[in-house]
């Protein structure tokens, strides 16, 4: 069993977790357990299933087997309102091209009413590594790792209580994972954060670990 | 985010389409080719004095709703394939409850039909010498149709977008939520050109109105499945 306690009194628990895609096994019985605060890293080799599994725990993948539970103290949270309480960033998930940076910034937080000025956002982008210059620029004329930054301001500019991050240094710089890993520190007092990585220096932020096996 | 409102939600998808859509103009210009060829190609060969006089209500209501029914659909499935094909879908997905994705683009859908009802009905009128005696009453028609229209439209390209985007897929089955929806509107188009009384509109007003709000109701239930799952 594994649980995330959040500062907001979140809680996600994930028991016997497996998933197949067609006669493929991708994920086979995952359990583990965290304590509040701290953060999960799940580690294995391409095709073990990593991204697959913080799929299911942000409820876009269901899984085949076992269950996952969302609960805020000891009541459940509907699996339709997961979305409310979570950050994530994925290799698979983009932001809008033709709008720029500031736009996306500007559109999401619209979503998540939350607190959507340009100083807010501006500073924001400046704290994932994106200068003032370019935050008007349309994110299709950035590069990747540009790109990846805003992916990142993106998940983090609601404070999710839960954080889940698909290898969140990819296409970053050395500067960009010191950006990351700052951002996961300061995540860690407030939110559960889970990490699918093989990049070693982000297998060291974790207080808790599962090791996927193709 | 528990303060947000579905209208502000709502309002920002239709707010990020409209922007998006400004800067690539993908959907217009493939709305605005198909509906102006088509258009230019009918006027140029059927013209309007092509058609017998007897045959004249019939055939140009027809045609007038073909057009502005293909010219649509080439434009109005790309608001949810390209979110899949641009891998945004999921982003959206963990950002906004689906009631607001599908509001959103729903009216954006309907805007966009709207604009192309108002630049090309006026055009096919003035190009095929079509005399519309009741114009209140296919404006009516034309709104209705609209409303209908983008309602079936958009739940279909929610429904096609999770199927890799064939736009095959989406004419075929399109095609048979609207054949009763496009009879009812020719229907309406050809009594609002032979008369100036609304009255005559009011029976096919009634069955677009039926059609638009059960298929409004049966998205509403059914997109949270489409987009989710």
């Amino acid at each position: 069993m594994i649980i995330f306690e959040t500062v907001s009194g979140i809680r996600v628990e994930f028991r016997d977790v497996s998933k197949r895609f067609g006669a493929r096994t991708v994920l086979s019985r995952v359990s583990g357990e965290l304590s509040a605060g701290r953060v999960l890293v799940v580690a294995g080799p391409n095709g073990s299933g990593k991204s697959t599994l913080l799929n299911i725990l942000a409820g876009l993948v269901r899984p085949s087997r076992g269950e996952v539970a969302y609960r805020n103290g000891e009541g459940p949270i509907a699996r339709s309102r997961w979305f409310e309480h979570l950050g994530v960033a994925a290799p698979d998930m983009a932001v809008y091209e033709e709008l720029s940076a500031l736009e996306n910034l500007t559109f999401f937080a619209r979503l998540r009413r939350v607190d959507a000025s340009r100083e807010r956002l501006s500073a924001l982008l400046e704290r994932v590594g994106l200068p003032g210059r370019e935050h008007g620029r349309t994110v299709g004329t950035y590069s990747s790792g540009m790109k990846q930054r805003v992916k990142l301001a993106q998940a983090v500019l609601h404070e999710p209580p839960v954080l889940l991050l698909d290898e969140p240094s990819s296409n970053l710089d050395a500067a960009g994972h010191e950006t990351v890993a700052g951002l996961v520190a300061a995540s860690r007092g407030r939110a559960a954060v889970a990490v699918a990585t093989n990049d070693p220096r982000e297998m060291a932020w974790a207080d808790a670990r599962i090791d996927l096996a193709l | 985010m528990r303060g947000s409102t579905l209208l502000s939600e709502c309002l920002a998808v239709l707010g990020k389409e409209f922007t998006a859509e400004l800067r690539s103009r993908v959907a217009l210009n493939a709305i605005g080719l198909f509906a102006v060829t088509t258009l230019v190609v009918v006027a140029y060969q059927i013209g309007p004095y092509k058609i017998a006089e007897q045959d004249r209500p019939h055939v140009l209501a027809a045609l007038l709703w073909i057009i502005l029914f293909f010219a649509a659909t080439s434009g109005l499935s790309r608001v949810f394939v390209k979110e899949e094909d641009s891998h945004t879908a999921k982003t959206l997905r963990l950002a906004a409850r689906p009631a607001a994705v599908f509001a959103g683009k729903y009216l954006f859908n309907l805007i966009l039909l709207v604009a192309l009802d108002a630049v090309i009905v006026p055009l096919y009128c003035a190009l095929m010498g079509y005399a519309v005696s009741g114009v209140a009453g296919l404006v009516l028609v034309l709104a209705s149709g609209a409303v209908a229209l983008a309602a079936t439209t958009t739940i279909v390209a929610a429904i096609i977008a999770r199927a890799s985007g064939s736009s095959t897929l989406f004419a075929i089955l399109t095609m048979p939520l609207v054949l009763p929806l496009l009879v009812i509107l020719i229907q309406g188009t050809r009594a609002a050109a032979g008369s100036g009384e609304i009255g005559v509109v009011l029976p096919a007003l009634r069955g677009i109105v039926s059609l638009a709000g059960v298929t409004l109701i049966t998205s509403v239930y059914l997109f949270p499945v489409v987009w989710h799952e």
